[in-house]
């Protein structure tokens, strides 16, 4: 095939100046890079909102006291979401499979014997376990008769279990809370960090009946947050409007006044979620068709001035046989060679940038082929775009002119 | 073989016509060496152009080989361009940082149909010119006469009708020059025909047959009685050569 011999001329001549080649290159390169890491992120992002949503709870609603627009934690100060609110809530909105309230304060000090650490403490109904699908691996979760009585009892998390205790077993033993002492009755699962806006660790926590916690350790008649797990996802945006017009005649609100209570849905925590990553994905696609666009206009200016430059290679090919296709092509292969190339360095640089951002920084990152798509439809697209120019002009040249 | 008929040639530039050539007129039969003579300005490098079908003329006749070349196009010339003629150019026109190989195969790459033994033509045209054992050198690392036997092969690969030089010695040294000469006249001997253009008379004596072109026309049209033997003269500077290298050492 002749166009296949053509096109090793173009490729041969790219060999022969390695530099030019480069900065050929260049803008291709950074421009398919940032194309890379910002598919990347985007779908880092998306794992990592699901990661937050399923960490959360895929059908659960935190009801938290305390307005504003912020996410947890919650204003302890605020009191007027109480007890009464999650048991009308229970009675009045249908499709909900579990509503528990919890009650819970941060950096309290643990004892045990001579071994302090501070922990958060978690006042909770028994169907909390099931609410957060959060079981024991050891003892006896917190149960209904706990409740009822008050009891001085506690189910703590592994980290709490390591502070306290190391490789003693802690059931049945003695912790002191506030002043209050409480008796061990199980471990909590293991969890790890995140959650709640990412920088809670989980297992440093105790839980703790809700009604001693209120009663006994913190001497509240408020809770902190009504947890509520609904049937069916479908019906959420319904059942948050429900809760929200009950809480609203429950605590006495009209309009002008600003809500005591947010609604925290998975909705609402995917878009926190997003919503760092997406300035970042702004500046990148900015610096993406940037680079692109600067890239192209150099590629066309370096193929433009080899033309010039190389006025009598294309006269003596004219006149060893070369058509004005011949020449057009070999030129346009040169210009595509040029950014497919760039392509695959900027696909692994990107995908290189993606692995760091990954390891050394927040910003999750995933990486997948489909950039790759991207970014070779778009080397395609601007080899051919800024290099038809310069391969016309080649072709036009009039061989006895060129050969001057 | 070749036959020119009231050939004209104007450039337009603007409303300034510049005419060129008025009215040329001749035949080269096949096996002839012909030199084209004439000062600069003289319209010997567009009657060239003619020839080597890069340049159209504006009026007349011209049959390369039975085929009517005036009525082609631009892509049925560049084809007989690369059938028809090689080209010997006086700056050589190699391309550089590649090797004389490859150099020689470029008229291939644009033949209709790419030969299987392309490499073997290669060779033989480099060895023909004495190259045989500079293949993989690059223009840089060759001399002047040497890069222009690259050039020289590169005109023989495709076998073409007419070798066409324009000023083949003119970057050369003497020596370099009749070596080239000793080329041409071999492929000659061989029946090859040749059309070497030249303003230099020294050159023009190596042809058979000398045409010299007078503003825009030809003045003369001659039978050289005893053209220079480029090829003796060549072999006799070489042993002369060699002797005064015994003499030194």
């Amino acid at each position: 095939m002749k166009i296949l011999r053509v096109a090793a001329e173009g490729f041969h001549s790219l060999g022969l100046n390695k530099l030019r080649t480069f900065f050929m290159m260049a803008g291709t390169i950074v421009g398919v890079a940032a194309l890379v890491v910002i598919m990347a992120i985007g779908r880092g992002t998306e794992q990592k909102v699901m990661k937050r949503v399923q960490a959360f709870g895929p059908r659960a609603m935190m009801i938290i006291a305390g307005g504003g627009k912020d996410l947890p934690p919650p204003d302890m100060t605020v009191t007027t979401l109480v007890l009464d609110d999650a048991e009308a809530i229970r009675n009045e909105i249908d499709g909900l499979e579990v509503v528990t309230p919890q009650a819970w304060r941060f950096d309290m000090d643990l004892r045990h014997e001579s071994n302090q650490t501070q922990s958060v403490v978690w006042g909770v109904e028994p169907q909390w376990h099931d609410a957060w699908n959060w079981q024991v691996v050891e003892g006896e979760p917190i149960t209904a008769d706990d409740v009822a009585t008050m009891a001085r009892v506690c189910v703590i998390g592994s980290a709490v279990k390591r502070d306290l205790f190391g490789d003693q077993d802690p059931l049945g033993k003695e912790i002191h809370c506030n002043k209050v002492r409480l008796t061990v009755k199980g471990v909590l699962e293991h969890r790890g960090v995140g959650g709640m806006g990412g920088v809670a660790e989980f297992d440093n926590r105790i839980i703790i009946p809700v009604t001693t916690a209120m009663r006994r350790v913190m001497n509240v008649d408020y809770v902190g947050a009504i947890r509520v797990v609904t049937k069916d996802p479908a019906l959420m945006p319904q059942q948050a409007k429900q809760i929200r017009d009950l809480l609203h005649a429950r605590h006495h609100i009209s309009p002008p006044r600003e809500d005591d209570f947010r609604i925290i849905t998975p909705m609402a925590i995917a878009e926190m979620v997003r919503g760092t990553s997406g300035t970042l994905s702004m500046l990148l696609i900015a610096l993406a068709a940037l680079s692109l666009l600067v890239g192209g206009v150099v590629l066309m200016n370096i193929l433009l001035i080899s033309v010039a430059e190389r006025q009598a290679e294309i006269g003596l090919r004219r006149a060893l046989g070369a058509t004005q296709r011949d020449i057009f092509m070999q030129f346009l292969t040169e210009s595509l060679a040029v950014t497919f190339l760039g392509m695959i360095v900027g696909s692994l640089s990107g995908y290189g940038v993606s692995v760091l951002l990954a390891r050394f920084t927040p910003i999750m990152t995933v990486a997948s082929w489909e950039p790759l798509a991207v970014a070779l439809a778009f080397a395609l697209l601007i080899g051919t775009f800024f290099g038809v120019q310069p391969a016309r002009r080649a072709a036009r040249l009039r061989p006895v002119e060129a050969l001057r | 073989m070749i036959e020119l008929r009231d050939i004209e040639k104007t450039y337009y530039s603007g409303n300034v016509a510049t005419p060129v050539l008025h009215g040329v007129t001749f035949r080269i039969e096949r096996g002839e060496y012909v030199a084209i003579m004439g000062a600069s300005g003289t319209g010997k490098s567009t009657l060239m152009n003619i020839l080597g079908c890069l340049d159209k003329p504006t009026g007349g006749e011209f049959h390369l080989d039975g085929i009517d070349v005036v009525n082609l196009d631009d892509e049925e010339l560049s084809h007989l361009r690369n059938e028809k003629i090689g080209f010997v150019f006086q700056q050589f026109h190699l391309l550089q940082r590649t090797t004389a190989l490859r150099n020689v195969l470029l008229p291939l790459i644009y033949a209709e149909a790419y030969p299987d033994d392309a490499e073997d033509r290669a060779d033989v045209a480099l060895t023909a010119v004495g190259l045989e054992d500079r293949m993989t050198y690059r223009p840089h690392e060759l001399s002047g006469g040497q890069q222009q036997r690259v050039a020289i092969a590169r005109a023989l690969v495709t076998d073409p009708e007419i070798i066409l030089a324009d000023e083949p010695t003119g970057n050369l040294d003497s020596r370099s020059g009749i070596e080239v000469l000793a080329i041409f006249k071999r492929l000659h001997r061989q029946g090859r025909t040749i059309v070497l253009v030249t303003h230099s008379d020294d050159v023009a004596e190596h042809a058979d047959r000398v045409i010299v072109m007078t503003d825009g026309t030809i003045a003369e049209d001659r039978r050289v009685e005893r053209p220079r033997d480029a090829e003796r003269e060549n072999a006799e500077r070489t042993e002369n050569g060699e002797q005064r290298e015994e003499t030194v050492t």
